[in-house]
């Protein structure tokens, strides 16, 4: 009852006109510098906490709520219309929001996005508020071998994202997981495949690949077809706004994604790329219409924009309840924090419950008023695509290179750039699907990592990985979900190769 | 639209007062460790006392902070605008990297504090003292297993001394390195590994909430805030301080290399910084020019010589 | 990507081979690399030399498969491209690398601009330079002076904004 009184005293606080209108430009201000490529909420926050010095500690906190959500939301944008994810947890948003939005279904992808990070923000928020003591506990049980156990079952399941080819897309994952290697090795400090080269002792940068593969191979792509092949964008075609259609396909997405996300954030190695991965192999294997994956499923937008959204709520949880900052936003939010004199740590709900309490309203009324500002607004963003084609691709490439330029102006990362850019070209022209090579980037050495931690803990005993029940549950959905799709392929052959050889695309 | 958003910004950055030099601080570790805690202290008392208008904190983790060093030496050369926070631990691990870039290659201005090394295990751990832990290493070595930071760190020297010091082989500790705080901090907390070593300062609030006990501390005295005694007096000739620093950019000339270490002068002085450490657990040992330069060069000095000892540098 | 739209040409020669060789060619780096970390495999029996070998040993099994689809069916098959786009854009990304630094972001990344748009069948410089510019000077200017990104500063910026 206590819990409900504060959460209200809060909200009380939080309705004032001036209240409010530090969220709006908070809001405004986040999704502004979200939009950039390779410029994630982290970022974000870390750029714009100036902005809310010397206000009172309920204007800044509102606002810092604001712009958190803000950048958050603002990647989603620029991965949907333009194809150039702005950070690691939409990129496979990017896979069918792209399409969508090409096919002139933009409005609605961006409306199933902005509506899904707004019911997973909604939930995710309220479960931190009343389950976070429980959910911690789960998180704690999560040693080396778990989470090698589901660095597994997110490679397999993102081979949901490999295409048609499973030759192709194993190309594409073990081409990330060799990038991956380059750089210090995490456990014993070796440098390998850097070549003495100082830049590549910090491995490759994901945001780097990600838009160099995603903005540059795709522009490129689109200009080596010459001017009479290009294929036609529609800015608008139907409604901009969601169908019943669209709706009764994206409600349990975004469900879906809400509880594969909040506790996968709130798990101290988790994160909400690897639960956008998850929710997006889940939708994929839960669709009606699987063969519309790849070229524009709604149910791929939904999901995954409300697993992030809800795994940005859960790195909260560790970080309220035990002051471990578990993520780089989380590190910034601790800053934040402390700027309006909150010191997370296990004692926090207890010591001062007002200020939490005022944190959570303040999430929840900035996730209120993102919603409020962006619904009406993507009429005005899908006329981005409008723009004829010269300029929306000069205007594209800017940003994709201001984003690295901001974070790290080297010539040697922008001539990463290029060369990831050319390879996603190549890749693109002869067939091999982009994102498992991020993938690769991304879990390949979250893999490593647990798993040589693991043996290490057991001393090279390799039934360890399975001897906790979690663990082995974990490895034994993987090998379901790897061995049972093929099995009903193969039983249902024929009506599936049927309806391929309908569709042709 | 376009005009909304940007009177919008120009308004709150009009609301913004106006400040004096913008830095950036390097934090050459992931979020939520000690270097990563250094950064964001000096960021909010520089911007609190006016020091400084705008500091960002940007996190390069990895390899002891070799990574960021390598990337600070190459992109901020001649940047005075740029800082590093750094310490003990780059140190070693610049040796047992071999890397390429080295405390040289940066222009060191300040120790900023000192901290001691902590052991601790989880509340519900059978391990009660740090007798009993170090009976079960000399029993197997391997058995016991140690979170900690980066390879090569201060946390793995320590491991590495107090082995040596007890008649343990230093090369048979089973250290697993991590390279953020809280990912170790709850391996730790969910009884994941045997033991955690890290700077006291990350595991106080956890002792103080029940969830930790401290065994013992490295330093020659005990450290405030815990009652756990120091290595030496249980009998391990082990006497360990993890002291942190901050460097700016190679290539300054004299008049800026002055001009930063005036900034940071005023940080240390200042009442927000004492008020800080204060908060933090941190002790004050702040020391600069060349007396501190001269201090630096000793510490590399001496270990190599450590490292070399308990072989994790050929 | 719509296939009926683009024109497509039958290689009988096969991508496939060239792929297979640049794969087995990666997988062999990765693989040397590996054996040459001493080992420092510690407790865990598996060091940090060891996953470069084991993901170099899967890339050769996929360029054997390449090569083992090359015969079977006879190469791949891809459209036809048209290069001097490619290598407008390329070309604007290299200016843009070189001159960052000495010119500043604004004309570097106006470069790229114009490149870009010609690259698109823009090609008329004279318009999409000084757009391209003026473009990102306001970029320049709203996230460098106003949101504290650090973008490198020209003579152009220094002129504009001031130092």
């Amino acid at each position: 009852m206590s819990t409900f009184d504060f959460l209200m005293q809060g909200f009380a606080t939080a309705l004032d006109p001036m209240i409010l209108l530090y969220a709006l430009i908070g809001v405004t201000l986040g999704t502004a510098v979200g939009v950039l490529p390779g410029i994630g909420p982290a970022l974000t926050v870390a750029l714009l906490l100036p902005v809310t010095y010397g206000l009172d500690p309920a204007g800044s906190l509102i606002m810092f709520a604001g712009i958190y959500y803000g950048g958050m939301y603002g990647g989603s944008t620029t991965s949907i219309l333009l194809n150039t994810p702005g950070e690691s947890a939409s990129i496979v948003t990017a896979l069918e929001g792209n399409k969508m939005a090409r096919a002139g279904r933009g409005g609605p992808a961006l409306a199933t996005a902005a509506i899904g990070s707004f019911v997973a923000g909604l939930l995710a928020t309220l479960a931190l508020a009343f389950l976070a003591p429980h959910i911690v506990k789960l998180a704690l049980v999560f040693g080396p071998r778990e989470y090698f156990a589901l660095m597994v079952l997110a490679f397999v399941t993102v081979s949901a994202a490999f295409g048609e080819s499973t030759m192709k897309g194993l190309t594409s994952l073990f081409v990330g997981l060799a990038l991956a290697i380059v750089g210090i090795d995490g456990l014993t400090g070796q440098a390998r495949l850097s070549f003495g080269v100082p830049q590549l002792l910090d491995g490759i940068e994901v945001t780097t690949l990600a838009v160099a593969m995603f903005a540059l191979g795709e522009a490129l792509f689109v200009a080596a077809q010459g001017p009479a092949m290009q294929e036609k964008v529609h800015a608008i075609k139907g409604s901009v706004a969601m169908t019943r259609a669209d709706w009764s396909r994206s409600w349990k997405p975004w469900l879906r994604g809400t509880a594969i996300g909040f506790p996968i954030g709130a798990m101290p190695a988790g994160g909400a790329d690897i639960a956008s991965f998850l929710s997006y192999g889940t939708e994929k294997r839960c669709a009606k219409h699987p063969e519309e994956f790849g070229h524009g499923a709604i149910e791929g937008v939904a999901g995954p924009e409300a697993a992030n959204n809800a795994a940005a709520a859960g790195t909260l949880v560790p970080l309220l309840t035990l002051g471990l900052p578990t993520t780089a936003t989380a590190a910034i939010m601790l800053a934040g924090f402390q700027q309006f004199g909150l010191q997370p740590g296990p004692l926090l709900f207890a010591t001062s419950p007002q200020l939490v309490w005022g944190l959570i309203a303040s999430l929840l009324i900035a996730n209120i008023m993102l919603l409020v500002l962006n619904l009406p607004l993507i009429r005005f963003w899908v006329k981005l695509l409008t723009i004829p084609r010269p300029w929306l691709y000069a205007g594209i490439l800017l940003f994709a290179t201001l984003g690295t330029i901001g974070l790290n102006p080297s010539p040697v990362e922008l001539f990463m750039l290029m060369l990831f850019g050319v390879l996603g070209y190549l890749m693109r022209l002869y067939g091999y699907p982009i994102a498992p090579v991020i993938v690769g980037l991304i879990l390949g050495p979250m893999a490593e990592q647990q798993l040589r931690r693991a043996l290490s803990i057991a001393q090279g005993d390799w039934t360890t990985l399975v001897s906790t029940p979690l663990a082995a549950a974990l490895f034994g959905v993987a090998l379901l979900a790897l061995v049972v799709p093929p099995l009903l392929r193969w039983r249902g052959k024929g009506a599936v190769l049927a309806q391929i050889a309908g569709d042709e695309d | 639209m376009k005009h909304t958003l940007l009177s919008v910004s120009f308004a709150a950055a009009l609301a913004m007062p106006a400040f004096a030099e913008d830095y950036v601080i390097i934090a050459p570790a992931a979020p939520g460790g000690g270097w990563d805690g250094t950064a964001r202290a000096m960021q909010e008392v520089m911007q609190a006392e006016g020091i400084s208008g705008s500091v960002q904190v940007q996190n390069v983790p990895g390899a002891g902070g070799t990574v960021g060093l390598a990337q600070f030496a190459s992109s901020a050369a001649g940047d005075a605008s740029q800082l590093i926070v750094g310490g003990y631990v780059m140190v070693g691990a610049i040796l047992t990297n071999d890397s390429p870039v080295s405390l040289a290659d940066v222009t060191p201005i300040a120790r900023l504090t000192g901290e001691a090394v902590g052991i601790a295990v989880s509340a519900s751990s059978p391990i009660q003292n740090i007798t009993e832990l170090v009976e079960m290493m000399k029993a197997d070595p391997g058995a016991v297993s140690w979170a900690g930071g980066s390879a090569g760190g201060v946390d793995h020297i320590t491991v590495g001394l107090l082995a040596k010091a007890a008649g343990v082989d230093p090369t048979s500790i089973n250290y697993i390195a991590f390279s953020g705080g809280g990912e170790a901090l709850a391996a730790i907390l969910g009884n994941q590994v045997t033991v955690g070593i890290s700077g006291v300062g990350e595991f106080l609030p956890q002792v103080e909430a029940g969830t930790l006990r401290m065994l013992a501390v490295s330093t020659e005295e005990r450290w405030v805030g815990t009652d756990a005694p120091t290595l030496m007096e249980s009998g391990y000739d082990v006497n360990v301080q993890n002291w942190r620093m901050v460097a700016a950019a190679p290539g300054l000339s004299d008049e800026q290399k002055a001009a930063v270490t005036a900034d940071i002068d005023k940080l240390a002085t200042s009442a927000g910084w004492k008020a800080m450490l204060e908060t933090k657990g941190w002790a004050d040992t702040y020391l600069s020019g060349p007396e501190f330069d001269a201090q630096l060069a000793e510490d590399i000095e001496a270990t190599t010589a450590i490292l070399t000892d308990i072989g994790l540098v050929q | 990507m719509n296939g009926s739209d683009i024109a497509f040409e039958r290689r009988p020669d096969g991508a496939a081979f060239i792929i297979a060789a640049l794969l087995a060619g990666l997988g062999s780096l990765l693989i040397w690399q590996g054996m040459i970390i001493p080992d420092k495999g510690g407790y865990a029996g598996i060091g940090s030399g060891d996953v470069p070998v084991f993901i170099g040993g899967c890339l050769w099994l996929l360029a054997l498969t390449h090569v083992w689809k090359g015969l079977r069916h006879g190469g791949t098959r891809f459209p036809r491209q048209q290069p001097v786009p490619v290598l407008f854009i390329i070309g604007g990304l290299a200016l843009q690398m070189i001159l960052l630094h000495p010119l500043g972001f604004s004309i570097a990344s106006g470069l790229l601009f114009a490149c870009t748009a010609a690259a698109f069948g823009r090609r008329n410089f004279a318009l999409s330079l000084p757009v391209g510019i003026g473009f990102a000077l306001a970029i320049y200017g709203v996230f460098d002076q106003l949101l504290k990104l650090n973008l490198p500063a020209g003579f152009l910026e220094t002129l504009i904004f001031g130092s």
